[in-house]
């Protein structure tokens, strides 16, 4: 089973007490475009104004594009990359 | 390489060098009640280097335990577990804090197996953080693994990347006489402190161990051999890549300091006949001086011409222009390979 791409959602992992904070940077990719992941599996690793947050896959398939790369910086609620379902 | 490149076939995911580590003392904590880990901050925080984050989660306060500012105190500690027949971890934060407790880690759990005639082993890990490049200045700063490897009685271990730092973790815990296992912090993956390209690798899932003692060659050559560990590992192939159109350069990640593979580095050098050592620590009494005299002990006919690129002699400055002049750089490892080959 195959479906459209699901948007890794950096906002879902935003912590609670970070709720004044729009902006992150990504610290880590633990996956490169291409790779296979299973859902829940820790993709990359994210600071919030240096605390960091580990981005679970929101699917099992695909990765099929990382759209933040290491240490650049994204706003609450941009998507970190895509995966598809497979 | 070989290694690293079978596990990227094995498994999509790439780890950090911290959590690999991690990974490596969970497993072995799963399989094995007595392993357990005691130093500052590595419970609530995690290790202030990530190197036991998520460990307390996982195994409660028992078995991962803060302990007060007294290195004297938890490191005598685990030296008497591991004679117990326990197999503790215990992290020493920075390495540049040994000197309150050398007695407890040169004298008693480096020689109490031979002291007790051979009656107790010391099975322990003895982790810590080494190394610069973040101005943390002179007593945070050093990576002293000529001072480690000097002293019979323990191993002395330096993972250069992530793959390495797993299986060397395994084997250290493994391991019935004591092992420093000295993790460079610029090579961690840290959001704060960014790691270069290089040390995050493929990690297989399942358990390996990396013997002690078997250097690795990162990259082949035929010109010039560079021989270094840790951080200077990464450093030494950048500078291998910007020469490629004009050295051929072989570059030698040593893993071990002690035991240490001799082996290699003769079977490079009768190769070349070039011999660069790169070491982040001070250049008098240390590495680069112990290979270069392994070199001429055993194949001083082979040797054409030695250079050695380490910390000068001095307490690491704190200022940043200051310490990035002491600290050998890639085009410091350029300048000195240019200079034996030519």
């Amino acid at each position: 089973m195959s479906g459209e791409p699901v948007d890794v959602d950096s906002g879902a992992v935003w912590p609670a007490d970070a709720e004044d904070v729009t902006e992150a940077i990504v610290a880590n990719w633990f996956v490169r475009e291409g790779g296979r992941v299973e859902e829940g599996d820790t993709i990359a690793e994210i600071q919030i104004e240096k605390v960091s947050v580990d981005v679970p896959a929101p699917a099992t398939g695909e990765v099929v594009e990382v759209l933040v790369g290491e240490n650049e910086e994204f706003e609450r609620g941009d998507a970190l990359a895509r995966i598809r379902p497979s | 390489m070989a290694e690293s490149e079978a596990a990227q076939e094995a498994t999509g995911r790439e780890l950090t060098m911290s959590r690999a580590m991690v990974e490596a003392i969970a497993s072995e904590m799963e399989a094995d009640e007595e392993v357990f880990v005691m130093g500052e901050d590595v419970a609530d925080y995690g290790g202030i280097f990530d190197s036991t984050q998520g460990l307390l989660e996982q195994f409660g306060r028992d078995r991962i335990m803060d302990v007060p500012i007294s290195e004297t105190g938890f490191i005598g500690a685990a030296v008497g577990a591991a004679q117990a027949g326990m197999r503790p971890i215990a992290e020493l934060m920075f390495v540049d804090f040994f000197g309150v407790t050398m007695d407890q880690i040169y004298n008693q759990m480096a020689k109490n197996t031979y002291m007790s005639g051979g009656s107790v082993s010391v099975p322990m890990v003895l982790m810590t953080a080494v190394g610069g490049t973040y101005n943390d200045a002179a007593q945070h700063s050093q990576t002293l693994y000529g001072t480690f490897a000097h002293l019979p009685g323990m191993k002395v271990v330096v993972p250069s990347n992530a793959y390495d730092a797993k299986g060397l973790m395994h084997r250290a815990i493994r391991a019935d006489d004591p092992v420093v296992y000295m993790f460079h912090k610029r090579l961690m993956g840290l959001g704060w402190m960014p790691a270069p390209e290089g040390p995050k690798t493929p990690v297989p899932e399942d358990d390996y161990e990396i013997e002690f003692g078997e250097a690795a060659v990162k990259r082949e050559g035929e010109d010039v051999t560079v021989v270094t560990l840790g951080l200077h590992v990464h450093r030494a192939l950048e500078a291998a890549e910007d020469l490629a159109d004009d050295v051929d350069v072989e570059v030698i990640d040593l893993r071990t300091l002690v035991p240490l593979d001799t082996e290699a580095v003769l079977d490079s050098v009768r190769k070349t006949g070039k011999l660069v050592v790169v070491d982040e620590d001070y250049r008098s009494f240390g590495v680069t001086g112990e290979i270069v005299a392994r070199v001429a002990e055993e194949a001083l006919d082979d040797l054409a011409a030695v250079e050695r690129v380490a910390i000068p002699d001095v307490p690491i400055p704190y200022a940043r222009p200051l310490e990035r002049e002491v600290q050998p750089g890639v085009e410091d490892i350029s300048r000195a390979v240019w200079a034996v080959h030519e």
